[in-house]
């Protein structure tokens, strides 16, 4: 299996200057299933914002398709985040578009397609989830869960290889859990995609069945 | 000592900003001349909601304020013109004042008002509640989705704003001229067009297109300037405002200076 994400000696540091990864190393292969775990303010945002390229590290690099996300012009890390999905904990959806629009904006932004071929994408991704609210409407006013149906969808939209999903299952009841967790693995799954949740700890690893599971501790990566 | 400090510091901070809304000017104008056809179809609907906004939403309130103008200096040209025999100067006084000043001035005062507050609060919340991160880690550039439509589209805005804000106050100038003094439409347009020349439409048309664009970067970039906390985004709206309004009247005067002295 490809490698997707590799991480080597990296160091980083947070807002307040204090140590998060010291000299750490990660690899993650297409077609894995992966929970990486850490007790809040240890590393699970940073290493977001590192696979994301929003943050660049001290030391060390990160490699998403075999690109080094700090030696890359913005040109070229804009089209590598376009093969990648996150779902943000706050879900972060766009307050000025509705729940549809959302969805479709990486694929307006993107690619080429019809505008009205988007609009049905968009639709049907969000027809996926289980979403039963009104798609036109603002999401600012959606409950929690709707929320994360429509931060999922939008994920998926472009069909990306890596999905990453931040804290997934919290605030999120037994089934909501089963249904949102069930959604993104069947989309990874016989795939050669690569999924990676984040979570406080492993409690939620029953729904998320993942193949690795991976610890953020003493500034490094523990499997 | 300390006075020097504090105006050494002030001038700095405002080179700052003046170098921040330059470069956001210049990435607006190399975006839509380079990178137009990147993700034109989500940018797009960005612009055309940046117009229907700030140009269109905007009539009713432009439309009032110019009927009332002109009212006012038909008024007064025409309480203060007969004792010198000036009537036919009346064209003449609305050009000057109307055409050449007023109009880019009071159609920028009003988007500042009605837009700029809103483009520099919207932008803040989205940057607090981190829309702003979302947006660059789906590979969006904020620059080139959310700020270039909203520069553009505010430029465009204040200049059809100003043109029909000309022409609804001169028709307002009119209502007097023709209902009040028996004056002649036909009189009352010649003796405007003839005090028209091109000099005056062109200097009209610059002012407001480089009011407009001064407006969007101006309230954009302060918008972008709220980081952490949901206070900041009345903070950095009344910022917007005030730094929008001064940088509007030293472009006109300094437009005003180097094409009428």
């Amino acid at each position: 299996m490809a490698q997707f994400v590799e991480i080597k000696e990296l160091t980083s540091y947070s807002e307040d200057g204090r140590a998060v990864f010291e000299n750490a190393g990660l690899i993650l292969k297409g077609g894995e299933r992966v929970l990486i775990t850490a007790p809040v303010a240890s590393g699970k945002s940073l290493l977001l914002k590192l696979l994301s390229g929003i943050e660049k590290p001290e030391k060390g690099q990160v490699l998403i398709f075999g690109e080094d996300t700090s030696a890359i012009d913005n040109e070229a890390l804009n089209r590598l985040r376009s093969r990648l999905g996150f779902v943000f904990q706050d879900n972060v959806l766009i307050s000025n578009l509705k729940v549809l629009e959302n969805i479709a904006l990486p694929l307006l932004y993107h690619s080429n397609m019809p505008y009205d071929e988007v609009m049905e994408r968009a639709l049907e991704l969000l027809d996926k989830t289980g979403f039963r609210g009104d798609p036109w409407v603002q999401p600012g006013s959606l409950a929690l869960y709707s929320k994360k149906e429509v931060a999922v969808a939008r994920a998926m939209a472009l069909e990306p290889d890596i999905i990453v999903c931040e804290s997934l299952c919290e605030g999120l009841t037994e089934a909501e859990k089963g249904q949102i967790s069930d959604l993104l693995i069947k989309y990874q799954e016989n795939s050669n995609r690569l999924l990676v949740f984040t979570a406080v700890n492993d409690a939620d690893a029953g729904l998320l069945r993942p193949d690795r599971v991976i610890r953020i501790e003493g500034n490094r990566f523990l499997e | 000592m300390k006075i020097i400090r504090y105006l050494g510091e002030s001038v700095l901070r405002r080179f700052t900003v003046l170098s921040s809304v330059w470069e956001i000017l210049l990435s607006s104008f190399l975006n839509l001349i380079f990178r137009f056809h990147r993700g034109r179809k989500a940018t797009l609907r960005v612009l055309l909601k940046q117009i229907y906004f700030t140009g269109f939403e905007a009539i009713p309130i432009v439309s009032w304020i110019a009927i009332v103008l002109g009212l006012i200096i038909v008024t007064q040209s025409l309480s203060i013109l007969p004792r010198f025999g000036g009537e036919g100067l009346i064209g003449e006084i609305f050009v000057w004042v109307v055409i050449r000043e007023v109009g880019p001035v009071f159609a920028s005062v009003i988007v500042i008002a009605r837009s700029g507050t809103a483009i520099a609060s919207e932008l803040g919340s989205m940057k607090i509640s981190k829309e702003i991160t979302s947006l660059e880690v789906m590979g969006i550039d904020p620059i080139h989705y959310l700020i270039t439509p909203r520069v553009i589209g505010t430029g465009i805005s204040v200049l059809l704003l100003t043109f029909y804000f000309e022409a609804v106050s001169i028709l307002g100038g009119y209502l007097l001229a023709g209902f009040g003094k028996n004056i002649s439409f036909s009189v009352y347009t010649q003796s405007i067009l003839e005090a028209m020349g091109f000099l005056e439409i062109g200097v009209s048309l610059l002012k407001s297109l480089l009011f407009g664009l001064i407006i969007g970067a101006v309230c954009s970039y302060h918008g972008l300037m709220a980081e952490k906390s949901i206070t900041q985004i009345p903070q950095q709206t009344t910022k917007a405002v005030i730094g929008s309004l001064r940088l509007v009247f030293v472009m006109d005067a300094v437009i005003t200076f180097v094409f009428f002295m």
